[in-house]
């Protein structure tokens, strides 16, 4: 499905959202600080960084929650404005519905509010809570849910009008398993179809398989941003390295400008200085045993994380 | 009476047919561009331009995008409202009393009591009849009737006093005297309030006494009885006044008017600040404020919360006026239908005024539990205007402070209909008192408005006035 206006299958490189040199200091504090980038349509973007980052106020600004000192927020190439807002979805942090309103008649209602026609609303409505299995509930009130549930009306509200963006804060924050797992696919989903998806997240791991790209982000600014296998790839080069018999890696020790970086049962993770040569690595590995595995390794999200942060 | 009650019956039936048709008519608007969710994708991308907040408050503008958001929030302020049961169950009770104030007074005048009067110690003769005449006379010039019995002795007379088979007892020896059980409530004689009106026995009572020492003290002048007869019922000399007769002021109508617009705004002004608060504490207003400015969320729910307000008001002073006609009640005598139409228009006005305060109050409470503290300065001015009008009622004495209260909008919907009642003011002073409202309120809801946008979002504590106040920045929770 292309969407109107949205440069879809234009590739990767023109990104639908674009933030501009956000700037916002509340008091003392400064959250947000001269921080840009941009997310492609049809990509899952995670939104990573540290609790007060900046990751919420910077998806309140998308939204115009937030009074900015600085900065602009476009989409398409335009200052984003309430015509374009409508067209965005948005699941706060902190969940917000009307407890005592019916799960459908408040998606119904919101639909609305975001200029869909009654009927039409009803429809993406039931839509929804099918999809999301919440049919059967759909006339009970919001405060009879379960937290699960309750997040997955929430999800449904933010997705109901079949937005362009969808920008998600902490979605999967509270959810077992299975409701991991639903969400995520709902929101490879939204991207096949060309919607540009931003969610922030503290789950690296689940990040880490969900997304296409992500922006890490700490006191406000930019610390890294792209493709996940771009900076899977990037960095200094990871060996893995298992010794029979071996449990501390101790030999990988003695080798200059070589970090283990951790050793799980056995299989040492090593981090290698560009000037070392992988070959020197192998000698000292079959010096102290038999070597039973041996591989180049992409670095973790974590590790990308952690390395961006430092 | 039925004059009276129609014009206001034409003029609900017309509010409520308009009302129908704008919801008909706006549903079938929206309904229109878009009939499938990838229709409604294309379709929202030509809407007409954007307005700021103030241009979301003329509700009939359902045309424009501000319009028919504000629409929508009001849309289901009244749908949410409507089907509360403490609404149901209170409009009931409301009915109930209103109903109860009518029909009551209208059941106990139903039933005309004959006055009993017991007669001890009169000689059978022309003396006793003379007597009963005068009595019976009385009888007829206060609304009743009377019935006579010869009672044997004083004794006697008592007894039947105390059991309530008598009214009065009339003691015939040296001079006349008159028995009563309770004491009896002094008439008027300056403007009381009709609320502790003497009762009818009282007052045929007081007349019987001043006839008959009238009567004694004829004879002891030494008038005949023709010439005492004529002393007796000389009429008074007619008094011409420069100023055309006050029309009779509606004490009932005035006083329920106050209670109910004194209940209503309370009970929806707090509809309006909870409803703030709740949408903040529950965060919804995030998800909403996402799709839809400030501005137009808060003047939905001051419409919706308001037209609720309005149809209740309609339902109880049409219910009001047409139990009223129907049974005859003489509730909309004199200044009443007056007063019904100017309860109804500052109900509007006061609620227009007040609602916008409450709204930017609620949207600085963090918890439920501040909602009180908040609402309570707020309702001051209120309590003010209210028991200043009580007051005024009661004694019947106006003043001059009376009259300013009447043009100041937080005062002025409990005092002017009150003023309306005691035929104090001209139409041009409603309307010029209309007016400042008006001006006044759009004043406040720009301010609430500010107030509001940069609160609602404001978590992690009670937002004091001096952050938000428009116009300046202050730091705030991120």
């Amino acid at each position: 499905m292309i969407r109107a206006g949205a440069p879809a299958k234009l590739g990767a490189m023109a990104p639908a959202l674009e933030v501009n040199a956000l700037s916002r200091r509340f008091g003392p504090l400064t959250a947000l600080d001269g921080l840009s980038f941009g997310v492609a349509a049809g990509r899952v973007c995670g939104f990573l960084g540290p609790n007060g980052a900046g990751k919420t106020t910077t998806m309140r600004a998308v939204f115009g929650l937030t009074e900015l000192d600085a900065g602009t927020v476009r989409w398409n190439g335009t200052a984003v404005g309430e015509e374009e807002r409508r067209r965005f979805g948005y699941m706060p942090e902190e969940r917000g519905l009307y407890p005592t309103m019916r799960v459908r008649e408040q998606l119904e209602y919101l639909g609305a509010l975001h200029g869909f026609s009654p009927s039409a609303a009803s429809a993406a409505a039931m839509t929804w809570l099918e999809r999301l299995g919440l049919t059967e509930r759909a006339d009970s009130t919001v405060e009879s849910l379960s937290h699960g549930n309750q997040q997955r009306v929430q999800l449904a509200a933010a997705l109901l009008h079949a937005p362009d963006l969808l920008v998600l804060d902490e979605p999967l924050a509270g959810l077992d398993p299975p409701g991991i797992d639903a969400i995520g696919a709902v929101l490879a989903e939204q991207a096949a179809h060309g919607c540009c998806v931003l969610f922030s997240s503290h789950q690296l791991d689940q990040v880490e398989d969900l997304c296409e790209s992500v922006v890490i982000i700490d006191h406000g600014r930019l610390v890294a941003a792209g493709r996940v296998d771009d900076l899977a790839a990037a960095g200094e080069r990871r060996l893995v390295v298992r010794v029979e018999g071996d449990r501390d890696a101790a030999w990988a020790r003695r080798i200059p400008k070589v970090t283990v970086s951790e050793v799980d049962r056995g299989a040492a993770r090593l981090v290698l200085d560009p000037s070392v040569d992988s070959d020197e690595v192998l000698r000292a590995a079959m010096a102290a045993g038999r070597v039973t595995e041996f591989g180049f390794e992409r670095r973790r999200l974590s590790e990308v994380f952690w390395e961006a942060l430092a | 009476m039925n004059k009276n009650i129609v014009p206001v019956l034409i003029a609900v039936a017309a509010a409520v047919f308009a009302a129908i048709r704008i919801v008909r008519r706006n549903r079938r608007d929206s309904d229109s561009p878009y009939t499938d969710t990838a229709g409604a994708r294309r379709g929202t991308a030509d809407e007409g331009g954007v307005s700021d907040a103030v241009r979301a408050m003329p509700a009939a503008a359902f045309g424009s995008t501000a319009g028919r958001e504000t629409w929508l929030v009001a849309a289901r302020e009244i749908r949410e409202r409507l089907r509360g049961r403490i609404f149901r169950i209170g409009t009931l009770i409301l009915l109930a009393l209103i109903a109860a104030a009518i029909v009551v007074p209208v059941l106990t005048r139903g039933k005309p009591h004959v006055q009993q009067v017991g007669l001890v110690g009169s000689p059978p003769g022309a003396a006793q009849s003379e007597i009963e005449a005068q009595v019976t006379a009385d009888a007829t010039n206060t609304g009743t009737t009377v019935r006579f019995v010869t009672e044997p002795s004083v004794a006697q007379a008592r007894a039947e006093l105390g059991s309530g088979r008598l009214d009065l007892v009339i003691v015939e020896g040296q001079g006349v005297r008159l028995i009563v059980d309770k004491p009896i409530a002094a008439p008027s004689t300056s403007g009381s309030s009709s609320l502790t009106a003497p009762s009818t026995t009282d007052t045929f009572v007081h007349a019987v006494s001043l006839t008959l020492g009238a009567d004694q003290a004829f004879r002891a002048a030494g008038l005949t009885a023709g010439q005492a007869d004529r002393v007796a019922h000389a009429g008074p000399v007619p008094i011409t006044s420069l100023q055309p007769a006050a029309a009779k002021s509606a004490g009932t109508a005035s006083y329920l008017g106050l209670v109910v617009i004194f209940l209503m705004l309370t009970q929806y002004n707090t509809w309006t600040l909870a409803g703030v608060a709740e949408e903040k504490s529950s965060r919804i207003a995030e998800v909403l404020l996402a799709a839809i400015r400030p501005g137009r969320l808060v003047a939905g729910k001051v419409l919706g919360i308001g037209l609720v307000a309005f149809g209740q008001a309609a339902l109880l002073g049409a219910a009001a006026a047409g139990l009223a006609a129907a049974v005859g009640s003489d509730l909309l005598h004199g200044t009443a239908p007056a007063v019904l139409a100017s309860t109804l228009i500052w109900l509007v006005l006061g609620y227009a005024f007040s609602s916008w305060v409450y709204a930017a109050a609620g949207s600085m409470a963090e918890r439920r539990d501040q909602i009180q503290g908040l609402a309570f300065p707020l309702m001051l001015p209120s309590l003010v205007g209210y028991f200043f009008s009580e007051a005024v009622l009661g004694s019947g004495a106006s003043s001059t402070l009376f009259d300013v209260l009447g043009y100041l909008p937080p005062t002025a919907p409990f005092v002017m209909p009150v003023l309306v009642g005691l035929g104090r003011v001209a139409w041009w002073q409603v309307a010029v008192s209309a007016l400042v409202s008006i001006l006044c309120t759009i004043a406040v809801a720009r301010f609430a408005v500010g107030v509001y946008r940069r609160s609602i979002l404001r978590t992690g504590h009670r937002v004091r006035l001096r952050e938000v106040f428009p116009g300046r920045r202050f730091p705030a929770s991120g």
